[in-house]
């Protein structure tokens, strides 16, 4: 494996506010890199300074064997950054916008190529304001695209997006991925980072609080076994003698479901024997997700629409 | 970095509203002004003459009023025909010379009605004063008498130019401050508000690439702008600056400089492209009426004018107007050089400092 970015001891300050605290991590060639975490966690600000667009207050940033504050110019020609809710100019079509950034490069790829592998050939000549948001969102990753960079660097890629536009995103990012190129992307969809990345950061208040492999950060769940049931007939004793194995939540909102988190596949078969005896009309068993991770580490939940407001 | 300039070109011309405050609106101006007070217009108005009389003094008379230049002249068969068009305001006077009148015989009279709307004041008194001095003269002839006191008038200035050669150099001034602080206060806040100039920095473009080629190709569109007042001014309503363009293009171009470093602090001073339009305006209104776009501001009281005299279009427009109005060298009133050259030197340290294309 080789390291294309190292990030040791990153810190960054505003007066005596702190926006990220002393934070290292490495990025692995050809992986997806995610950083997970909620608006304000200090995730953009992270992938700014790795950019080059903002000053670290100290720490050491390494891409591709290049210090970032010293070769800054070098580093640019190999990078490509989508920004968050990054328009583009409103009065070039998309065309011409891509042969435009195309001249900053030394080397760059046919505007026309990109466009048609997302879709978008037949709004080459379309102003920006005529594209719907997935379109945008596309043709602005497709821009970072331009120079044929090593690393792309892809700031919250599908907030705001209705979940069909987020799917095909998901399936340019694998695309982009298949190319061989490092991909470094911040989300607050717990549900994108599970599917997409191969290394997680967790990030809460400027500081990294986890970072794995995704299926190991998932297996750190204290509770890897869930057992949702439906049982309107339950008794308050059967329930009583399920919950000294685990506790048992009614769910909210709807009437007689119930959760369990399980610890041990040992509980898991006693459970399942004494919920048996309660004859629920339906119960699944499943596996923790991520976001029971992020919830056991942060103590708290991600909102799905938080991030539309910023 | 010829690319970028080619795609900022594009981009102002396509930008519709941009265009008209840049080009269309000074030119609506210069038009108006041109009907107004260009060559062929006068500023008295309409008179209208109704003539009963056939008199030798009566005809000299009337010659005299349909040749001045100071007022154009309709002619009318009656003083009613005449009165209603005084009521639908076509005329601003009518001048009535009645039957009888300059007839060398008993019955002859020797008055002109003069008949005019006291809203016109100004009107008025040209074309009253104009008649009397006539009939004045005439009165002299025919007295055979000399005038023993009389007035002499000199111009200040070498050539004689009217109120819309001068209006012409300041609708100039006017159309560069309006397009270039506006233009890119509000272009470059808005591109910082869509991430257009982060988005730049993380390409290898150099920041001095991106404004070299955002000014020259306003410069552009600037040459094009009062290439067209002028051609307006000079052909459509006889303005007589003709032999300046050359400095007065020059001057421009060093006056939108000025004006587009404004409009980089405005910029680097607001956060949004909302705020970028409020303050342009608020900068780019008063210097219009307090720098003598309309009227000469030395005739302000003296306080306010020592302030105002160094507001970065007053001294531009100075060095104009010396240059195309009274035909004197740009450098016979250094000081005016000395002011337009402190204003780019201050905002360029400025702008410098506080125009950034990311925040840290």
């Amino acid at each position: 494996m080789e390291t294309v970015i190292s990030v040791k001891n990153l810190e960054k300050k505003y007066g005596a506010f702190t926006a990220v605290n002393n934070i290292s991590f490495e990025v692995q060639k050809g992986e997806i890199f995610g950083l997970l975490g909620e608006n304000g966690a200090g995730k953009t600000t992270t992938l700014e300074m790795i950019e080059g667009l903002r000053k670290p207050t100290s720490g050491e940033i390494t891409i591709l064997g290049m210090n970032a504050e010293k070769e800054k110019d070098k580093i640019k020609v190999k990078i490509g950054v989508q920004l968050q809710s990054s328009a583009y100019y409103a009065f070039l079509t998309l065309k011409e916008i891509l042969q435009l950034f195309g001249q900053f490069y030394p080397t760059h790829q046919d505007p026309m190529q990109l466009l048609e592998s997302v879709n978008l050939k037949e709004k080459a000549n379309s102003y920006i304001g005529k594209l719907s948001g997935g379109q945008r969102q596309r043709f602005s990753i497709v821009a970072s695209l331009i120079n044929d960079p090593d690393i792309v660097f892809l700031d919250e890629p599908t907030t705001g997006l209705d979940p069909r536009a987020r799917r095909k995103l998901w399936d340019l990012i694998t695309e982009i991925k298949k190319q061989g190129k490092t991909i470094v992307l911040t989300t607050h969809y717990l549900e994108e980072a599970e599917m997409l990345c191969d290394h997680i950061a967790i990030m809460e208040n400027g500081s990294i609080i986890a970072k794995d492999k995704t299926h190991k950060l998932i297996e750190m769940a204290k509770t890897p076994f869930k057992l949702n049931f439906f049982a309107p007939k339950i008794t308050g004793a059967e329930v009583a003698e399920l919950g000294k194995i685990a506790p048992v939540h009614e769910l909210v909102g709807k009437s007689h479901y119930y959760e369990m988190g399980i610890q041990t596949q040992k509980d898991l078969d006693t459970a399942i024997t004494l919920l048996q005896a309660g004859s629920p009309e339906s119960f699944t068993v499943g596996r923790a997700s991520l976001e029971d991770v992020f919830i056991e580490l942060t103590g708290k939940k991600l909102q799905e629409d938080e991030g539309k407001d910023d | 970095m010829i690319n970028l300039f080619v795609s900022n070109l594009k981009m102002l011309v396509r930008n519709r509203q941009q265009l008209f405050w840049s080009l269309a609106f000074p030119l609506i101006f210069t038009v108006i002004f041109g009907f107004f007070f260009g060559s062929g217009s006068s500023s008295a108005g309409t008179v209208a003459l109704v003539k009963q009389s056939n008199s030798n003094v009566a005809n000299t008379l009337s010659d005299g009023i349909t040749q001045t230049d100071l007022f154009k002249v309709k002619t009318y068969a009656t003083e009613d025909e005449a009165r209603t068009q005084l009521k639908k305001n076509q005329v601003t006077a009518i001048v009535v010379i009645p039957t009888l009148f300059g007839e060398q015989s008993a019955n002859g009279t020797t008055t002109v009605n003069i008949i005019s709307n006291p809203s016109n004041a100004q009107s008025n008194s040209i074309i009253n004063g104009f008649i009397s001095q006539y009939l004045t003269q005439i009165n002299y002839q025919i007295q055979n008498a000399k005038p023993i006191y009389s007035t002499s008038t000199e111009n200040s200035s070498s050539g004689s130019f009217s109120y819309f050669d001068f209006v012409l150099v300041g609708l100039i001034g006017m159309a560069l401050m309006n397009s270039s602080i506006q233009g890119v206060s509000i272009t470059m806040s808005k591109y910082r508000e869509d991430q257009i100039l982060k988005r730049l920095t993380t390409t290898p473009l150099k920041p001095w690439k991106f404004i070299v080629s955002e000014v020259a190709a306003r410069l552009l569109v600037n040459v094009i702008q009062i290439s067209l007042i002028l051609g307006i001014g000079i052909l459509g309503f006889h303005a007589k600056v003709g032999s300046a363009i050359p400095i007065i293009m020059l001057l421009s171009l060093l006056g939108a400089i000025l004006f587009q470093l404004i409009g980089f602090s405005v910029a680097a001073s607001v956060k949004t492209a909302d705020a970028a339009e409020g303050m342009s305006t608020a900068v780019a209104i008063p210097m219009m009426f307090l720098a003598g776009v309309f009227f000469p501001i030395d005739q302000l009281p003296k306080w306010l004018f020592s302030i105002i005299q160094y507001l970065p279009l007053a001294p531009l427009l100075r060095l104009m107007r010396g240059a195309a109005l009274e035909s004197t060298s740009i450098f016979e009133n250094p000081i005016n050089i000395a002011i337009v050259s402190g204003w780019i030197v201050v905002l360029l340290i400025y702008s410098s400092m506080r125009f950034r294309l990311t925040e840290e």
